[in-house]
């Protein structure tokens, strides 16, 4: 017999509380259209006749590839099935009710079902829609969120260092662990309180790309700098990165060693740099410098890390954010392939990873997320990491599954033409 | 030491009151700031942040830096590799370039087929133990079927009483790190086996009797005082000089010789002893490519090498430095490996090769050879 592990109820409706676990959830409740686009459901059968295939050559042998694949479109077949069923039996109530032959009796049963077999339907499509939607390949990874200032001098740092304690307080908030990677302010020490340069944070948990993947990009600040003498406003803004955290025990190795692989790293193409004092080192010198430099020369990646006193660490961490933002390059490319082609074939726009994607704007308490077209009006508590940041982050996650869903249908009825 | 100009000093000084005494030190405004903030962290474990004693000792120390002393010394570690090590006035401070090459070396070991199940592993001027107590720890990381047994030998005893400290400390932290298989122990290695007059002070080979020791070892490491009196001036930085113990830098002045001779003293016995424990592999520190070169001919006169290379700073790295002039003419003859300054001399013979993943040595043995010569 199983026994259930106890779990304080507390902790319970924390973790339902966790965006992270509505992350899991809404993948499969959220879509815009009410009945399944005729393209989309071709798409999901060829899928479904794919997998009887997949699951032969599973059975004649392990196959890692096929094993995977057919993980991820489990959910898809399992959604048409749902699909087809309800279907069944809205089209069996249908012919019912126009059946001449039908007794009224049943005939009013059948069209007392009707309306909840339609609503199961509808959500049923949703649904399969969303199934369809493929998942982003570094969705279920920890991450790295870079943020630095952009244009606007001191008032850009400033505003930097306040998005770094906004994803910081609704991670704690969230009970999602994060640590610094590195942190230095305009005078490259680590000391809080003065305008950030850069910072990156890791976000240790799992899912957490997926969670903040929507938060890259050019966030915009309008208000009156502390540094404002005559009360302007001022319009600066800070950039954020989102990349995947590629800890050796979130992958598997054979993801480091696959050359096809996006978290693949050829060691002789890094130079890895200790700074030395200069001059003959050895017993000659007791030095302290303990950064680390590591260049990736194909692609000129450089980073630096000198926080710890111990070389070591930072050698290890210096390594975690080359791998990361690799990764995010190489993963960016293939993105941007995708898009080209998009736009070549069915005209779907999308925005650029420059654009500005949100605006925080003091005066008017209010932030409004630009892709998703949401405006909040408790700036204060986004700001604070709060409930309200959630919203809009949610927000766009939803407006990007409807993208995604509208280019899929697009690209199906081109296919069909 | 030329004059730092003074507007850095004073841009210093706008970022923190404390830092211009540490950029003296340093002579760099980013070591110097990561100085401060390891020093501040430093005072944070000792005393409640903002309050006067945790002023005053930050200023204190500060101070103490600002005079040269090591800030290792002033914060009692330094890492070494994956290891924080302690450290104490009178014991020379590891080095990162040593590390480097003790990694570099376990490195190349892990990937051995046919090592002993019992590796042996002797360290002559252990001073804090790092060498072997890296050496087990990087081992281990990869290979849980060998033991590695480590003997760390020097003749300070403040030396070995801080690497029997550090063994204590780090047993408790690293896995790898066994007491049962990490000795250390007194001796003079430079002292004669044949002349050995009892004494408080024995030999290497005495000591070894003495303890109960293996006669026969797989792997020698050792990182001797290699500076010439006249280097000791010219090259050393003051810090060096004021805080570091001599014995550790530069070898005894009357064992005699030119200069250069003085600073290569360890070398020859340091070869001696590895033929007389049999060792398969030798890792020699060095001062730079000069001395590589006169050690590695020196190994090469003995006749007991199958392979003599030499390892720069970062022996895992490309080579980007240029060779110079007067070296290149011997490069045909010794492999020089990696980045930086020549910073080692490794040397291996019969099965030593194959440990390392180097080609079998030449056919014939070495007796043969000499024969036919
Ligand atoms: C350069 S330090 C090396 C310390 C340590 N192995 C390291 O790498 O940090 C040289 C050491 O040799 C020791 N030493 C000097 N003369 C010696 C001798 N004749 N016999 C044994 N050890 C000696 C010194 O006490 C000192 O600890």
């Amino acid at each position: 017999m199983k026994v259930a592990p106890w779990i304080c109820r507390s902790c319970l409706t924390r973790i339902s509380r966790s965006p992270l676990r509505r992350l899991a959830r809404f993948q499969s409740t959220t879509s815009t259209s009410e009945s399944i686009s005729p393209a989309l459901l071709a798409r999901a059968r060829t899928i479904a006749s794919e997998q009887k295939e997949l699951t032969e050559k599973l059975a004649n042998g392990f196959d890692a590839r096929a094993a995977k694949k057919l993980g991820q479109q489990s959910a898809i077949v399992n959604a048409l099935q749902t699909w087809d069923k309800a279907n069944e039996s809205v089209t069996e109530l249908v012919s019912l009710i126009h059946d001449p032959t039908t007794d009224a009796e049943l005939r009013d049963l059948a069209a007392d079902d009707l309306g909840s077999s339609r609503t199961a339907l509808a959500e049923a499509a949703k649904s399969l829609t969303t199934s369809l939607v493929p998942i982003h390949p570094f969705a279920h990874l920890p991450c790295l969120l870079e943020i630095r200032p952009g244009a606007g001098g001191s008032e850009a740092a400033i505003f930097a260092g306040d998005l770094v304690r906004m994803y910081e307080s609704f991670c704690n908030r969230n009970n999602i662990r994060t640590t610094f990677l590195k942190y230095e302010n305009v005078n490259g020490t680590s000391e809080a309180g003065l305008p950030l340069s850069e910072a990156v944070i890791e976000v240790e948990s799992e899912n957490a790309y997926g969670l903040f993947r929507c938060e890259a990009g050019v966030h915009r600040v309008q208000r009156v700098p502390v540094t404002e003498t005559k009360g302007r406003t001022h319009t600066s803004a800070a950039s954020v990165l989102v990349l995947p955290s590629l800890q050796e025990n979130s992958l598997g190795e054979a993801d480091f060693e696959d050359p096809e692989s996006d978290y693949y790293v050829d060691l002789k193409e890094v130079r890895v740099e200790v700074m030395r004092a200069g001059g003959a080192g050895g017993q000659h010198v007791n030095k302290t410098e303990s950064a680390v430099r590591l260049t990736h020369l194909p692609t000129n990646t450089v980073v630096s890390i000198q926080d710890s006193r111990s070389q070591s660490k930072n050698k290890d961490k210096a390594w975690q954010l080359l791998r990361s933002r690799l990764a995010q390059a190489r993963r960016e490319k293939r993105e941007d392939e995708i898009v080209a082609m998009r736009r070549s074939v069915v005209g779907v726009a999308k925005m650029g990873r420059g654009d500005k994607i949100r605006t925080y704007n003091w005066g008017q308490q209010r932030v409004t997320d630009h892709r998703s077209g949401t405006t909040v009006h408790d700036l204060d508590d986004v700001i604070q990491g709060g409930q309200t940041l959630e919203k809009v982050m949610e927000s766009v996650r939803n407006w990007l599954i409807e993208k995604d869903v509208e280019a899929m249908i697009a690209e199906e009825e081109f296919a069909k033409k | 030491m030329p004059r730092l100009p003074y507007s850095l000093l004073w841009k210093a000084r706008a970022v923190d009151h404390l830092l211009p005494p540490l950029v003296k030190q340093c002579r760099d405004v980013h070591a110097a700031q990561n100085e401060l903030r390891w020093l501040r962290a430093h005072a944070d474990t000792l005393s409640r942040p903002n309050s006067k004693a945790h002023d005053g000792l930050l200023r204190k120390m500060v101070e103490q830096r600002s005079t040269g002393m090591p800030l290792q010394y002033i914060l009692g570690t330094e890492f070494f590799g994956d290891l924080e090590i302690k450290c104490r006035p009178g014991v020379l401070i590891p080095r990162q370039e040593t590390a480097a090459s003790v990694t570099y070396l376990a490195q190349l070991l892990q990937r051995a087929k046919n090592l002993p199940s019992q590796l042996h592993v002797m360290d002559l001027c252990t001073g804090t133990g790092c060498i072997p107590l890296l050496f087990q720890h990087e081992l281990h990381a990869a290979r849980r079927d060998i033991q590695v047994y480590c003997l760390g030998v020097d003749i300070s005893t403040k030396a070995l009483d801080l690497a029997k400290s550090n063994l204590r400390k780090l047993q408790k932290t690293e896995p790898a790190i066994v007491p049962n298989l990490m000795k250390f122990m007194r001796a003079d290695i430079l002292k004669e086996p044949d002349n050995d007059v009892p004494s408080v002070l024995p030999s290497l080979k005495a000591a070894l009797e003495l303890n109960r020791k293996p006669k026969q070892w797989d792997i020698l490491i050792s990182n001797p005082p290699y500076i010439s009196p006249s280097a000791y001036w010219k090259t050393t930085t003051r810090s060096v000089r004021g805080f570091e113990p001599k014995l550790a830098l530069v070898p005894k002045a009357e064992l005699g010789g030119t200069d250069t001779e003085q600073g290569d003293a360890f070398y020859p016995r340091l070869l001696a002893t590895a033929v007389e424990i049999d060792a398969k592999v030798v890792l020699f520190e060095v001062a730079d490519l000069d001395q590589a070169v006169r050690v590695a001919h020196l190994a090469r006169k003995t006749n007991a090498f199958d392979g003599i290379e030499i390892w720069r700073d970062q022996p895992d790295q490309d080579d980007l430095e240029q060779v110079p002039e007067n070296i290149s003419k011997d490069r045909s003859c010794f492999p020089i490996i990696g980045a930086g300054n020549g910073r080692s001399v490794l040397l291996y013979r019969g099965v030593g090769a194959s440990w390392l993943g180097m080609p079998a040595p030449m056919q014939g043995t070495l007796e043969q050879q000499q024969v036919s010569l």
